[in-house]
C-alpha cells in the first residue's frame, strides 16, 4: 500500500517529466534551427499550418538550409484555449528552445500568449489571427514586444476598409444595389467592426436599413432573415468568423430569400466549402485573401506544390506559414545570424513576393495593405462550385451573377 | 406572427424529440445521460457516411444510422452504465467521458470541418407566404409521428406498460416479474433512438460538426428539468416552451440575446417553480 | 504515523520541485496544477460537504479573475491587493445565486448554477467593450515576476487554503454541513437553518475560488469567458470526483494527475484529448470512489489497526 501510494508520486512526477524532454542541445553551428509551430491541430487550419510549414522547409533545406543549417519543426497544439495555448508556447520556448515560433489562429489565444512570448524573448510570425489587438502594442511597448509580426492575414480593420470598397463601389455603384442590410456575429471583432463599415458605406452614397448582431451560437436564422426582408435591403453583408456559416447559408438558400448576400464569412473562403453545403452557397461572394489563381506568381506553384503532396486543397494558413518560413529564412540569411535583435530589424525590411501578395510590414509589424501589398478579393460561388473573382476590377476573372431567387 | 408559429413548431417538436429520450433515461433508471448529444451527433454523423460514403439513398441512410445508434445506446448502458448505477455522480461523469470520446473519435475519423447531409426533401414548401424548407417540415411531421409512435407504445404494449412501471416504482415491477436490467436496456435504445432520429432530421439544415452535441444536451438537460424531472407531458409542455420563447424573442428582438434570455428564463423558473412545470418529485 | 511520514514527503517534495525540475515549462504546468486543486478544492468543500453539486463553480473561478483583471487595468491597486477584492466579489455572486437556488434539490440546483455561470459568460460577449468579449482581457501584470517565485506564491496559497478548508469540514461546522447532506429534512426539524449555512458553505467555496481565479489571471496575464465555461466547472467537478468527493484533500491528487495528464499527453498530438477521455472512463470505471482519498483513508486504518 505505502509502495502503491509512493509509487503514484513517482507517476505524478514521469507524467510531469514526461513533457520535459532531453534537453536540446545548445545552438552549435550546424546545429538544426528549430521553428515551433503553436496552431490548434484537431482543426484543418492547424493541420495546414504544419503542412504549409513543411513545405516550405523541405524546399529550404533541399537548397542547403539557412547559415548552413537545417530547418526543423516542432508543432505544439494550441487548441482554442488559452490556458492550453499559454503552456504550448511555454513548452515550445522553454523545453524545446525554439528560435522562433509561427502560428496561430484564434485571436484570443493569440492575445493570451502574448506576454509570454515577448517574456521567452521569441520571435513570432502570427499566420492565422487578425485581431488589431495583436500588432497593437509593437509601437506602445516595443522593447517588449517588438517580437511580433503578422504575417497573415490581413488586420481585420484592413479588411473593413476593403469591404466598404466593395459594397460602395462594387455593389452600389455597379451593381446598384444601395440599401444594405448587415449582419454579424456577436463577437468582439465584429463589434469593433461595424461602426467603421457602416459609416464607410453611408459616406460612400449607400444607405444601411439594417445592422443587427446574432448569437455566435444561432441554429436558426429565419428571424433575421425575416427581419432583413422587411428592410427593404437589396444586399445582406455578413459578417461571421466563429459562429455556423454552414447554416446560414444553407438556410438563407432553403428560405429563398430574395436577397444577394456577402461580405466576410472566413468558413466560406475554404475551397471545400460549397461541397460542405451542399452547393447552397451559390451566389455568395465573399473576402477571400487566398484562392488557386495568379494572384502573385508563387500561388498557382505553391498551390499545386500543396494539392500534390497533401492530397487535399490549402486553406489560409498554408500560404500564410509557407511565407512566414521563407521570409524568415531570408531575414535571418541577411541578417546572417539567428539572433532575435538582428533578425528583427531584417524582417521589418521585408519585402517579399508571398502566396497571397506582397509582403511587408507596417511599423507596427503588421502586413501591409493596399494597391502593390497584400490585397483580398472578392470571390462569389458559382455553378459547379466555380469560383469567380468579381472584384477589384484588375483581378477580376469572371463576371457577378445575381442569385435566382433575387432576380426580379 | 405566423413565421413565430411556423418556425417555432418546428423548433419544439425537434427538441421534444431531443429530450423525451432524456426524460425516460431518468424516469427509469434515476440517472442523468450525459451521453445524450452524442447520440444526436452520431445519428447525423451516420446518415452521412452511409448517404455519402456507402451510397444509401438518403431515406434508407437515416433510419439505418437510428437503428445504429440505438444500438449504441444500448452499448453504453450495458458497459458504462448499468455496473455503475447506485452512483448518480459516477454515471454523470462516465457519460460524459464517453461523450467526450465519441466527439473525438468524429474528429478524428470525419474531420473537424462541417459535413454535408443533403436534405432527404428538396422542395420548398410556402405556407401563407412563409417559406418553409421542406426539410423542416418533414423534421416537424416525423417528430410528432415518433411522438405518438412513442406514447402509444408506451400505453398500448407490454414492454411499454413495464416501462411505465419500473419508472413508478423499481421494487413494485420486480416483484411482479419485470426485468428492471432488461427494461433500461430497452429505455436507453428508445433514448438514443429517438435523439438520434432528431439529429438525423434536422442535419440538413443546421450544422453537422464533431461538437454538435454539446448545445443540444444542455438544452435537453435544461428542458427535461424545467419539465419535471422524469414527467413526460412536463418535457413535452417544456420542449414547447423553449421553443417558442427562443423562437420568439429572436423574432422580437435582437438575435443576439436568444441564448441570454434562453437562460434567464430558465434560472427564473427554478426560482420561482422549483419542481418544474409538473414535476411530481419534490425538488425542495 | 506513516501518513505524516507521506505527507511531510509529499510535502518536501512539492517544496523542492524548482530545484529538480529543469524544465521552465514543467513548472509552469506544476504552478497550474496548484491553481486547478485551490479550484477543485473549494468545489469539493462546497459540494462534497453540503451533496449539493455546484455546475457553475467557473461563475466563481471567472468572477475572481475577471474583478483581478478589470482593477489591474483601471485602477493603481496592486495585485497582491486584488486577491482578496477578487475572492470578495466572487463570495457576493455566491450569495446572489446561492439564496434563491439553494433550496433546490440535486439537478435542479445543478441545471440553476449551470445556468447562472452561463449568463455571467454571457456578459463577458454583452458588454464587449468592457469585459473585452471573446479576446478577453490580457495585458495583466504578474503577481510575481519571478516563475518559481510563483511557484511559491501559488503552493503557499495551496496549503492555506487546503489548512483552512480540512479545518473547517473537520469543524463542529463541518460535521453539520455533512449532516445536511444525510438528510436535510431532519436537521430542519431540529431547528437547524439548513439554508443559512448551505449558503455560507457556497460563500467559502466562492471566497477561495474567487482568490485562486484573480492568481490564475496574474499568472496567465489574461482572463477569458472560457473561465466561466461549462468546461471548467466540469473540469473541477472530474478533478474532484477522481480525487474522492468529499475530502477537500482528495481533490488535490485529482487536480494534479487531470492537469498534469492533459500536459503529460501532448506527444500525441492530435489523439491527446482522446486518450484523455480513454483514461477518464478507466477510473472512473474502476474507481469509483475516487484515486486518492480512498488510498489515504486505507493508508489510516493500515495505520490504525496496525
Amino acid at each position: 500500500m505505502r509502495t502503491t501510494v509512493i509509487g503514484l508520486q513517482f507517476l505524478l512526477a514521469a507524467v510531469i517529466g514526461m513533457s520535459a524532454p532531453g534537453q536540446a542541445a545548445p545552438a552549435a553551428a550546424g546545429a538544426p534551427i528549430r521553428i515551433g509551430i503553436t496552431t490548434p491541430m484537431q482543426l484543418a487550419v492547424g493541420r495546414d499550418s504544419q503542412d504549409g510549414a513543411q513545405l516550405a522547409i523541405d524546399e529550404i533545406n533541399a537548397k542547403g538550409g539557412v547559415l548552413g543549417r537545417r530547418l526543423e519543426m516542432v508543432v505544439a497544439d494550441e487548441t482554442e484555449n488559452p490556458e492550453t495555448g499559454i503552456t504550448a508556447v511555454k513548452k515550445l520556448t522553454s523545453d524545446e528552445k525554439v528560435d522562433v515560433l509561427v502560428g496561430g489562429y484564434s485571436s484570443g489565444v493569440t492575445l493570451a500568449q502574448l506576454p509570454h512570448i515577448s517574456t521567452a524573448k521569441t520571435i513570432y510570425l502570427g499566420i492565422g489571427a487578425a485581431s488589431p489587438a495583436i500588432t497593437a502594442k509593437v509601437k506602445t511597448d516595443n522593447e517588449n514586444y517588438k517580437y511580433i509580426f503578422r504575417v497573415n492575414p490581413l488586420n481585420s480593420k484592413w479588411l473593413a476598409a476593403s469591404l466598404v470598397d466593395f459594397v460602395v463601389n462594387f455593389v452600389g455603384a455597379e451593381k446598384g444595389l444601395k440599401k444594405i442590410a448587415i449582419v454579424g456575429e456577436s463577437a468582439k471583432w465584429v463589434q469593433d467592426l461595424v461602426p467603421a463599415l457602416k459609416k464607410g458605406i453611408v459616406d460612400g452614397g449607400s444607405q444601411v436599413p439594417l445592422a443587427e448582431f446574432f448569437d455566435v451560437q444561432t441554429s436558426d436564422f429565419s428571424p433575421l432573415f425575416s427581419k432583413v426582408r422587411a428592410s427593404g435591403a437589396e444586399f445582406l453583408v455578413v459578417i461571421v468568423s466563429h459562429a455556423s456559416s454552414d447554416v446560414l447559408v444553407k438556410q438563407w438558400y432553403d428560405a429563398r430569400v430574395p436577397i444577394p448576400i456577402g461580405g466576410i464569412d472566413v468558413k466560406s473562403q475554404d475551397p471545400d466549402f460549397f461541397g460542405r453545403v451542399g452547393g447552397k452557397a451559390i451566389g455568395e461572394t465573399v473576402l477571400v485573401g487566398f484562392l488557386r489563381a495568379a494572384v502573385t506568381p508563387k500561388t498557382i506553384p505553391f498551390w499545386d506544390a500543396f494539392v500534390k503532396r497533401f492530397q487535399r486543397n490549402p486553406v489560409y494558413t498554408a500560404g500564410g506559414a509557407y511565407d512566414a518560413i521563407h521570409l524568415y529564412a531570408e531575414a535571418a540569411a541577411r541578417a546572417k545570424t539567428i539572433e532575435a535583435g538582428p533578425v528583427i530589424k531584417e524582417l521589418e525590411k521585408t519585402d517579399m513576393v508571398g502566396t497571397a501578395g506582397r509582403i511587408a510590414f507596417d511599423d507596427t509589424h503588421d502586413l501591409r495593405y493596399g494597391p502593390g501589398y497584400a490585397q483580398v478579393m472578392f470571390v462569389q460561388w458559382q455553378e459547379g462550385g466555380k469560383r469567380a473573382i468579381v472584384w477589384p476590377k484588375e483581378r477580376a476573372d469572371g463576371k457577378f451573377v445575381l442569385p435566382a431567387m433575387a432576380k426580379k | 406572427m405566423l413565421e413565430i408559429l411556423l418556425y417555432g413548431a418546428v423548433t419544439s417538436a425537434v427538441y421534444a424529440l431531443l429530450a423525451i429520450g432524456f426524460t425516460l433515461v431518468f424516469g427509469v433508471a434515476r440517472v442523468l445521460n450525459l451521453a445524450h448529444g452524442s447520440f444526436y451527433a452520431l445519428g447525423a454523423y451516420l446518415t452521412f457516411a452511409f448517404g455519402t460514403r456507402l451510397g444509401l439513398p438518403l431515406f434508407a441512410a437515416g433510419p439505418c444510422a437510428v437503428i445504429a445508434v440505438a444500438g449504441f445506446g444500448v452499448v453504453v448502458e450495458r458497459v458504462f452504465v448499468r455496473p455503475l448505477r447506485r452512483s448518480p455522480l459516477a454515471v454523470l461523469l462516465i457519460t460524459l467521458a464517453v461523450a467526450l470520446l465519441v466527439e473525438q473519435g468524429l474528429f478524428l475519423v470525419f474531420g473537424s470541418e462541417v459535413r454535408n447531409v443533403p436534405a432527404f426533401v428538396a422542395a420548398n414548401v410556402s405556407i401563407a407566404h412563409v417559406d418553409l424548407g421542406g426539410q423542416r417540415v418533414l423534421a416537424f411531421v416525423v417528430s410528432l409521428a415518433l411522438l405518438a409512435a412513442l406514447r402509444t407504445f408506451l400505453l398500448g404494449t407490454r414492454n411499454g406498460a413495464a416501462i411505465l412501471a419500473v419508472a413508478q416504482d423499481p421494487e413494485g415491477a420486480q416483484s411482479v416479474g419485470i426485468d428492471p436490467n432488461r427494461t433500461f436496456s430497452l429505455v436507453m435504445a428508445l433514448s438514443a433512438g429517438l435523439a438520434a432520429a432528431a439529429g438525423v432530421l434536422v442535419s440538413p439544415f443546421l450544422t453537422v460538426q464533431p461538437t454538435m452535441g454539446l448545445l443540444p444536451m444542455i438544452k435537453a438537460f435544461s428542458i427535461v428539468i424545467l419539465g419535471g424531472l422524469g414527467s413526460i407531458p412536463g418535457t413535452l409542455l417544456a420542449a414547447l416552451a423553449l421553443g417558442y420563447s427562443e423562437t420568439a424573442v429572436a423574432y422580437l428582438t435582437s438575435g443576439s440575446y436568444t441564448e441570454l434570455v434562453s437562460l434567464v428564463a430558465i434560472l427564473l423558473t427554478l426560482v420561482l417553480r422549483p419542481s418544474g412545470f409538473l414535476g411530481a418529485r419534490a425538488a425542495m | 504515523m506513516a501518513r505524516i511520514a507521506l505527507l511531510v514527503l509529499l510535502l518536501a517534495l512539492l517544496a523542492s520541485a524548482p530545484l529538480w525540475i529543469g524544465s521552465g515549462y514543467a513548472l509552469s504546468v506544476l504552478v497550474l496544477c496548484n491553481l486547478w486543486a485551490v479550484f477543485a478544492i473549494s468545489w469539493d468543500f462546497m459540494s462534497g460537504q453540503t451533496g449539493r453539486e455546484n455546475f457553475g463553480h467557473g461563475m466563481f473561478i471567472g468572477t475572481g479573475a475577471y474583478t483581478a483583471a478589470l482593477l489591474n487595468l483601471h485602477t493603481v491597486v496592486s495585485p497582491a491587493a486584488c486577491l482578496p477584492i477578487a475572492g470578495v466579489a466572487a463570495a457576493a455572486v455566491a450569495v446572489v445565486i446561492g439564496l434563491p437556488t439553494l433550496r433546490l434539490k440535486g439537478p435542479y440546483f445543478a441545471l440553476a448554477t449551470l445556468a447562472a455561470a452561463a449568463i455571467l459568460q454571457r456578459f463577458t460577449i454583452i458588454f464587449w467593450e468592457q469585459m473585452g468579449g471573446e479576446e478577453g482581457l490580457s495585458g495583466l501584470s504578474s503577481l510575481v515576476s519571478s516563475p518559481v517565485g510563483f511557484y511559491y506564491a501559488s503552493l503557499a496559497f495551496l496549503v492555506l487554503a487546503t489548512g483552512a478548508l480540512v479545518t473547517l469540514a473537520a469543524s463542529p461546522w463541518g460535521i453539520l454541513l455533512r449532516g445536511i447532506r444525510g438528510d436535510e429534512v431532519a436537521c430542519d426539524a431540529a431547528g437547524i437553518s439548513t439554508t443559512r449555512h448551505k449558503i455560507g458553505a457556497l460563500v467559502v467555496s466562492a471566497f477561495v475560488a474567487g482568490v485562486g481565479g484573480a492568481m490564475y489571471a496574474f499568472f496567465q496575464l489574461q482572463a477569458g469567458p472560457y473561465l466561466l465555461g461549462v468546461n471548467t466547472s466540469l473540469s473541477v467537478i472530474i478533478m474532484s470526483y477522481v480525487g474522492g468527493i468529499g475530502t477537500v484533500y482528495g481533490a488535490i491528487g485529482g487536480a494534479f494527475l487531470l492537469t498534469g495528464l492533459g500536459e503529460g499527453l501532448r506527444r500525441f498530438g492530435e489523439y491527446r484529448l482522446l486518450f484523455n477521455s480513454v483514461f477518464l472512463i478507466f477510473i472512473v470505471f474502476f474507481l469509483p470512489r475516487g484515486l486518492f482519498a480512498p488510498l489515504w483513508q486505507r493508508l489510516r486504518r493500515r495505520a490504525e489497526t496496525a
